[in-house]
C-alpha cells in the first residue's frame, strides 16, 4: 500500500479539525446561554432596575437572537478577531497571549517530570514483574493516581514555600523576561500536575512492556542469546513507543484540564484561571476564546502524536 | 501573635487608653507607629478583577478598592462614622432645599494635567447622569441640571430636596474623570485608560492578573501618598491570597471572610485588622404574600433569631449583631430601635399561634449554595425550629437567586443574602422600603408615614434633623418587621509588619490614605 505524504496527513487532519472547533465552541456558547445568570445583570451594576438591565442588553447587543450572537462571534473569530471582554474591555487575544505561556510552561514542566520519572519506573517494574521493585512502583503509581492534584499542591506550598522558603508560593513570571524565575514559579504547580502523569506513564509503560516482553519474538531473541538490555532498548522500547506517544497526547490534554484547578491554587494567571473567570462572570467572549485556543492545542498535540506514531510504526496510517 | 484591634467608638478607645493596650493603633485617633516614610511599593492581594476602571460604567462593589486609589471624590467620609467631609469640593451648601452649591478646591489637576475646575465637575456630573452606559444615573436622579456659577463653583438645581447628595458624591458619582481623556477616547470609553485626580495614577492593567499604579506627584493632599506605587495582584482564591501574604509575595490582603481569621492569626508575621462595616447579612422578606403578609408572622420570625449566637457560630465572632440596617457606630444609629427586636422564641410562638400559623409549617426561603452561606442557613434553620418555624432553603447561584426573588418570579418568601453599605443611609432605606423599590421583593405596600419619613430624611441637610428622621424610618421598618437583619460583618484585613497606618472604615471598602511602608 502506498504511503501518504506527511503533508497530506496534516492537511486532512486539519480539515477534520474544523467541525470539532465549530462544535466545541457552539456547545460551550449554548451552555453559557443555558445556565442561569446573565452578564447583563453584572454589567448593569449593583442597584440596577429591571428596565436598566433591559437597556444594558440593548447597548451590548445581548438582546439579539442566540444564533445571531454566535454567528457574529464566529464570523469575527474566522477573521482572527476574538472580540473583547464584555466586562473589562480587554481584547481576548491579548488576555490569551498573556495567559497561554504561563499554562504552557506548567504543562511542559509537568510533562517532562512525568516522563523523567514515569519511564524509568515503568521499565524497572516490567523487567521483574511481581518483584518487590514492581510492587513498590505499583504502590507509588496508585498513590499518584489517587492523590488529588489540588491537595498535593497545597501540601507542597505549605512545606516547600511557606516552611522552607525554597520556591515562591504564588504567581507567575514571564519566561521571556527571566526564564529562571519563571521556572521557579512554575515548578511547584508542575510537580502537582506531574504526579498523576508519572503514575499514568509508569503503569501504562509497564503494561505494554510486559506484553511485548512476553511475546514470541522476544522469546526468540532470548534464544538467540541477546542480553536483556539489548532486547529492552532495541526491541522492547521501540515497540512500546507507539503506546507512549498516545499516552503523552492524552496526558497533555488531561494536564491542560488540570491547570484549571492548579492555577487557582497557585494564583497563576494562565488559561485555566482565565476560563474560570470568564465562565463565572458569563463573559462569553473570554470563554469562547479560551475554548477555541484549547481545542486547537489539543488537535495539534494529537496530530503530532499521530505523526510520530506513524513514523515509528508504518502500519498506523493506513 | 500580633493583633491590633480597632476600637471604633471614642468611648471604647478612651476606656482602653489607660490600659496596656494603649500603644496599639486606635481607630483614627492615635497612630503611634513611628514617623511615616515615603517610598516603597505596596503589594496588595485583591480578590476580584475590576469590572471596569471607569467609575460611571463599572458595576461591582468590589471596584472601589481600585477606584478610590486613582479617583478622588467631590466629598469624602469620616472613616469611623461615614459623616461627609470635604474632598475635591472644599465646601458645599444648600442655598435653598433644591439648590446645591459646590465650591471646588483650587489648584487640583488630573493626572494628565487637565485642571480640575467647575467645568470639569459639571462635565462629569452630566456624563454620570445621562451617558447611556452610565450605571449611576439613579444616584443623580434628583439632579435636574448642573451649571458653572464661577470658575470653581458648580450649582446643581434639584427636582426635589436631596440631603443625601453630599454622601452620594463620596461614591462613584463623585469620582472625577479627566474630561480631556473622556472627550478624546472613542465613545468616551475610559474603562482601561483611567485618568483621575487621585493619589495614584494608572500605569497598567492585565486582566485577572495585575494592576499597577504609581504615586501622583502633584497630589493635592500634603505629603500623600507615601508609597511610590501600589501593585494589585488579582488572586480570586482567598486561601491562595493569604498564602501569598504569608510567603511575603504580597504585603496586604483585604475582604477576608471570617473563617480566614484563624488562619491569618496563626501566622506570627501578620497583623490583623478588623472593624465593623455597613455590610449586613439579612433575610429580605416578601410581605406581599403569605405567610409574611401577616405582621405577626414577620415579628415572630425576627424574634426567633438569636443574633448573638449567630455571630459567634456563623461569623467567628467577627460581626456585630444587627437589629436594624445601621450599626452602632453610624451617625444615624438609634439605640431605642434595637430594643424592638429581642430574641424571644416563646413570644414568637405566641405570636404565631395568634396568627393561626400551624406549628412546624414550612417557610420557603431562597439562598446561595456556597459553603459559607449554607453554614449560615444551617444555624438559622435550627434557631427557627426552636420557635416552631420550619424553614427550607431553595438554593441557587447569586445571580439566579436574586433574580428569582426580586424579579418577576417571586420565588420563596424570603432571601438570605446581604446588603452592602451605601454612603448615605437614605439610599439603603429608599432602595428597600418603598412601594416600587426593586429590593422590596414583593413590591408590597408600606405605611405612608414610612415613605414620608424616608423623604424627610433627604429633605434637610441638618444632621440632627436627619438623625431624627432616620430614627423614625428605622423604627417603622422594625416595627413592621419588613426585614430580618442578622449581623454586620467586620472588615478583616491582614498585612505584614512593613505596612503601617492602615485604618479600616465603616463602609468596608478599603482606602489606603495614610498607609506607608517601613523599609
Amino acid at each position: 500500500m502506498a504511503r501518504r505524504s506527511p503533508a497530506k496527513v496534516v492537511g486532512s487532519r486539519l480539515l477534520q479539525a474544523l467541525p470539532v472547533i465549530l462544535l466545541a465552541t457552539f456547545m460551550v456558547f449554548s451552555l453559557l446561554k443555558l445556565v442561569p445568570g446573565d452578564i447583563a445583570v453584572t454589567l448593569a451594576g449593583d442597584n440596577a432596575t429591571d428596565a436598566r438591565i433591559e437597556e444594558i442588553r440593548k447597548v451590548y447587543g445581548l438582546d439579539r437572537p442566540f444564533l445571531v450572537q454566535y454567528g457574529t462571534w464566529l464570523g469575527n473569530a474566522v477573521q482572527g478577531d476574538l472580540a473583547q471582554s464584555l466586562l473589562s474591555g480587554e481584547k481576548v487575544a491579548t488576555s490569551i497571549s498573556r495567559a497561554f505561556p504561563n499554562t504552557l510552561l506548567i504543562v511542559s514542566i509537568a510533562l517532562l517530570l512525568a516522563l523523567a520519572t514515569g519511564i524509568p519506573m515503568g521499565i524497572v517494574a516490567a523487567i521483574k514483574p511481581n518483584g518487590w521493585v514492581d510492587k513498590t512502583v505499583s504502590m507509588i503509581a496508585s498513590l499518584g493516581v489517587a492523590i488529588p492534584g489540588f491537595w498535593l499542591a497545597m501540601i507542597l506550598v505549605a512545606e516547600i514555600s511557606l516552611k522552607l522558603n525554597w520556591l515562591p508560593a504564588t504567581g507567575a513570571k514571564s519566561f521571556a523576561v527571566s526564564p529562571l524565575e519563571a521556572i521557579r514559579h512554575a515548578l511547584l504547580p508542575g510537580i502537582a500536575i506531574a504526579a498523576y502523569g508519572m503514575a499514568e506513564v509508569a503503569r501504562q509503560l509497564r503494561g505494554s512492556l510486559l506484553e511485548v516482553l512476553s511475546s514470541q519474538y522476544v522469546r526468540t531473541l532470548h534464544a538467540k542469546g541477546l542480553s536483556m538490555t539489548r532486547i529492552l532498548w532495541q526491541h522492547g522500547l521501540k515497540n512500546v513507543s507507539v503506546n507512549l506517544f498516545t499516552i503523552i497526547s492524552v496526558l497533555v490534554n488531561r494536564m491542560l484540564a488540570a491547570t484549571v484547578v492548579i492555577e487557582a491554587v497557585f494564583a497563576i494567571p494562565g488559561l485555566g484561571s482565565l476560563i474560570v473567570r470568564g465562565a463565572i462572570q458569563r463573559d462569553f467572549p473570554i470563554v469562547q476564546g479560551v475554548v477555541f485556543t484549547m481545542v486547537i492545542v489539543v488537535i495539534v498535540v494529537n496530530l503530532i502524536a499521530d505523526l510520530l506514531c506513524a513514523a515509528v510504526d508504518p502500519r498506523i496510517e493506513q | 501573635m500580633t493583633r491590633e484591634k480597632i476600637w471604633t467608638t471614642r468611648r471604647e478607645a478612651m476606656a482602653l487608653l489607660s490600659g496596656a493596650a494603649a500603644s496599639v493603633a486606635l481607630g483614627g485617633d492615635a497612630r503611634a507607629q513611628g514617623t511615616p516614610k515615603r517610598g516603597g511599593i505596596l503589594r496588595i492581594s485583591a480578590p476580584t478583577n475590576p469590572s471596569s476602571l471607569d467609575p460611571a460604567t463599572g458595576g461591582a462593589g468590589s471596584d472601589h478598592a481600585f477606584l478610590f486609589t486613582m479617583y478622588d471624590t467631590l466629598t469624602e467620609w469620616d472613616f469611623e462614622t461615614l459623616k461627609s467631609k470635604p474632598g475635591l469640593a472644599e465646601s458645599w451648601s444648600f442655598t435653598d432645599p433644591t439648590t446645591f452649591v459646590l465650591n471646588i478646591r483650587q489648584g487640583v489637576t488630573f493626572h494628565d494635567g487637565t485642571p480640575l475646575d467647575a467645568e470639569a465637575v459639571k462635565f462629569n456630573l452630566e456624563r454620570n447622569k445621562s451617558d447611556p452606559k452610565s450605571n449611576i444615573k439613579a444616584d443623580l436622579a434628583t439632579m435636574a441640571s448642573a451649571s458653572v456659577t464661577g470658575p470653581m463653583q458648580v450649582t446643581l438645581k434639584l427636582n426635589a430636596p436631596d440631603a443625601a447628595l453630599p454622601g452620594i458624591l463620596s461614591d462613584r458619582a463623585g469620582m472625577m474623570v479627566s474630561p480631556t481623556v473622556l472627550k478624546a477616547s472613542a465613545a468616551g470609553n475610559v474603562a482601561r485608560t483611567p485618568v483621575g485626580a487621585g493619589a495614584y495614577a494608572f500605569v497598567s492593567w492585565a486582566d485577572g492578573e495585575k494592576i499597577v499604579i504609581k504615586r501622583n506627584e502633584k497630589y493635592w493632599k500634603p505629603n500623600r501618598p507615601y508609597p511610590d506605587g501600589i501593585e494589585f495582584a488579582i488572586i480570586p482564591e482567598l486561601t491562595t491570597g493569604v498564602r501569598s501574604v504569608t510567603a511575603g509575595q504580597n504585603d496586604l490582603i483585604y475582604q477576608l471572610p471570617p473563617r480566614q481569621k484563624v488562619v491569618v492569626e496563626r501566622s506570627k508575621d501578620l497583623k490583623v485588622f478588623n472593624g465593623p462595616t455597613l455590610y449586613v447579612f439579612q433575610i429580605f422578606l416578601n410581605w406581599a404574600k403569605p405567610p409574611f403578609d401577616d405582621i405577626r408572622v414577620r415579628k415572630a420570625f425576627n424574634m426567633a433569631i438569636d443574633r448573638e449566637s449567630f455571630v459567634k457560630a456563623a461569623l467567628a465572632g467577627l460581626a456585630e449583631p444587627a437589629y436594624m440596617n445601621l450599626p452602632k457606630s453610624h451617625w444615624a444609629y438609634d439605640k431605642s430601635v434595637a430594643a424592638l427586636t429581642p430574641y424571644d422564641p416563646d413570644r414568637a410562638r405566641k405570636l404565631l399561634a395568634e396568627a393561626g400559623f400551624k406549628e412546624g409549617t414550612t417557610i420557603d426561603l431562597v439562598g446561595y449554595p456556597d459553603q459559607d452561606s449554607v453554614q449560615r442557613q444551617e444555624i438559622l434553620i435550627e434557631q427557627f425550629r426552636k420557635a416552631g418555624i420550619g424553614v427550607r432553603f431553595l438554593n441557587a447561584p447569586i445571580a439566579e437567586a436574586s433574580a428569582a426573588f426580586f424579579g418577576a418570579e417571586k420565588r420563596g418568601s424570603g432571601l438570605l443574602a446581604a446588603w452592602t453599605g451605601r454612603p448615605d443611609p437614605s439610599l439603603t432605606y429608599s432602595l428597600m422600603f418603598t412601594k416600587d423599590a426593586y429590593y422590596n421583593g414583593g413590591r408590597g405596600a408600606v405605611p405612608p408615614e414610612l415613605e414620608a419619613a424616608i423623604k424627610e430624611s433627604r429633605a434637610s441637610e441638618d444632621v440632627q434633623v436627619r438623625s431624627k428622621a432616620f430614627a423614625t424610618v428605622q423604627r417603622l421598618v422594625m416595627e413592621n418587621a419588613f426585614v430580618a437583619p442578622l449581623a454586620f460583618q467586620f472588615e478583616l484585613v491582614a498585612m505584614n509588619k512593613k505596612v503601617q497606618g492602615y485604618r479600616p472604615n465603616l463602609l468596608g471598602k478599603p482606602k489606603y490614605d495614610d498607609v506607608w511602608l517601613e523599609s
